[in-house]
């Protein structure tokens, strides 16, 4: 990921998620949020971390454990879960997504089962075939 | 300029059957970009012709920045029913601004979280997502990015899921985004267009599945793959627009896929039901312009006289 320190503020926070889960991945086991903190170099701040790992928990792609007076954390899921779920809370949330995303296939209104069912199973005489 | 100013804001009605036929009998390469440019010319017209009345409203009103000379008798003359139609172009203008504008903010927004949303995800282009939600996305900005879920992934044979791939690439590569987004826009710019846009989400899929079928080699696995897709997603309460047709979209492709190969012509005879859509569609394009062309000089003419000095 490209990382310049100019950039940092305008950084959304879906990046920070994906970094900051990326860099609890990268760690041997459980770790604490001022470990994280370093390992992202060191232009976040502290409470900036721990914010960010509380709402990673909340979507349960961490946990943590009490380890004295902090938490120790480790990571649940992998970054493309995570990329999974915010995809998901975006498709659900756009209405007018259909002006971007080009969906692969949409919604199927009833009957239109059917006819597919019957276009796809009952082979098509013998036009069509694999010849272009 | 006459009746000819208003005529850009309802010609557009002469695309719902031109785009019925172009849909259906042109290559869907040439029907995106035939309608997708028959849809800019259009709305561009018919926003132009909504501005040139809205200069004859706005002089009417009291107190308004305008030239005193604008709002002589003269002027007022050259609208037919100037007193409504002018003052009725003040709101609708302002709509069709504030619609357009807020349909190009949302395309920015939703195409940068979803950027975001896939930021550490590796991989140059695929960006595969482990969720029970089978889906698959073109979504253009920079290369571009394919995003695909593992559900829809596990419902394909390896065949079908190249021609996914291949679909979605198509998508990229010829950058239908700019076409639907152009396609929405016009839609927002005079609701007489919105038939076009159906159109031109349509077409854009079929051309992509057009290039995966001629990627993958097998028209009938193309077919296969988004007959799967769609029934992997039985009732997604998703309402869409092309719900409203009386056979969705999906059976459609399909059913075109099923059949031989489009031909890609150059440019239709006239004698054809495929010429007459596409001449058809050519024609209003251009009557469009040129009665908008015709208000705007005249009513410039009008208005440079009656300006004092």
């Amino acid at each position: 990921m490209a990382r310049e320190d100019g950039r940092a503020r305008r950084r959304g926070q879906g990046e920070l998620e994906g970094q900051v889960l990326g860099a609890l991945r990268e760690a041997d086991g459980p770790v604490t949020a001022a470990w994280v903190q370093e390992r992202l170099g060191g232009d976040l701040a502290y409470t900036t971390v721990v914010t960010i790992l509380t709402r990673l928990l909340a979507k349960d792609v961490v946990s943590r454990e009490r380890h004295g007076r902090s938490f120790l954390w480790t990571p649940t899921a992998d970054v493309a879960r995570l990329a999974a779920l915010r995809m998901r809370r975006l498709l659900d949330g756009e209405r007018d997504r259909e002006a971007v995303l080009a969906s692969f296939v949409t919604a199927l209104p009833p009957g239109d089962e059917q006819v597919l069912r019957a276009l796809l199973d009952i082979p098509g005489a013998d036009a069509g075939g694999t010849e272009d | 300029m006459g009746v000819f100013v208003f005529l850009p804001l309802v010609l557009p009605l002469s695309a719902w059957p031109v785009a019925r036929l172009a849909e259906t009998r042109l290559h869907p390469r040439t029907a995106t970009r035939l309608l997708t440019a028959v849809a800019v010319v259009m709305a561009v017209c018919s926003t132009l012709c909504l501005a040139l009345l809205m200069v004859v409203g706005t002089a009417q009103l009291p107190g308004n920045p305008l030239p005193d000379g604008w709002s002589d008798p003269e002027v007022r003359a050259a609208v037919p029913h100037d007193e409504v139609a002018g003052r009725a172009a003040i709101p609708a203008l302002a709509v069709v601004a504030a619609a357009c504008a807020r349909t190009l903010w949302r395309h920015r927004r939703v195409t940068r979280r979803a950027h975001r949303a896939l930021a550490g995800v590796p991989g140059p282009t695929v960006a595969v997502l482990p969720d029970s939600t089978p889906y698959a996305y073109a979504l253009p900005g920079g290369r571009g990015r394919i995003v695909v879920t593992t559900a829809l992934l596990a419902g394909l044979a390896p065949a079908e899921r190249r021609a996914l791939f291949a679909h979605e690439r198509a998508h990229l590569t010829a950058r239908h985004h700019r076409h639907l987004l152009a396609a929405h826009l016009a839609a927002r710019a005079n609701p007489f267009l919105r038939p076009l846009r159906t159109a031109v989400v349509y077409t854009a899929e079929r051309w992509a599945d057009e290039e995966a079928a001629r990627t993958v080699g097998d028209r009938r696995t193309v077919a296969r793959a988004i007959g799967k897709a769609a029934l992997l997603s039985p009732g997604t309460p998703v309402p869409t627009l092309a719900a409203l047709a009386a056979t969705g979209p999906v059976p459609r492709r399909v059913a075109a896929l099923l059949a031989p190969a489009p031909v890609v012509r150059s440019w239709p005879s006239a004698f054809t039901s495929v010429g007459l859509a596409a001449w058809g569609a050519a024609a209003g394009a251009l009557v469009s312009a040129m009665s908008s062309a015709n208000s705007a000089v005249t009513l410039f003419l009008i208005l440079h006289t009656a300006t004092p000095l």
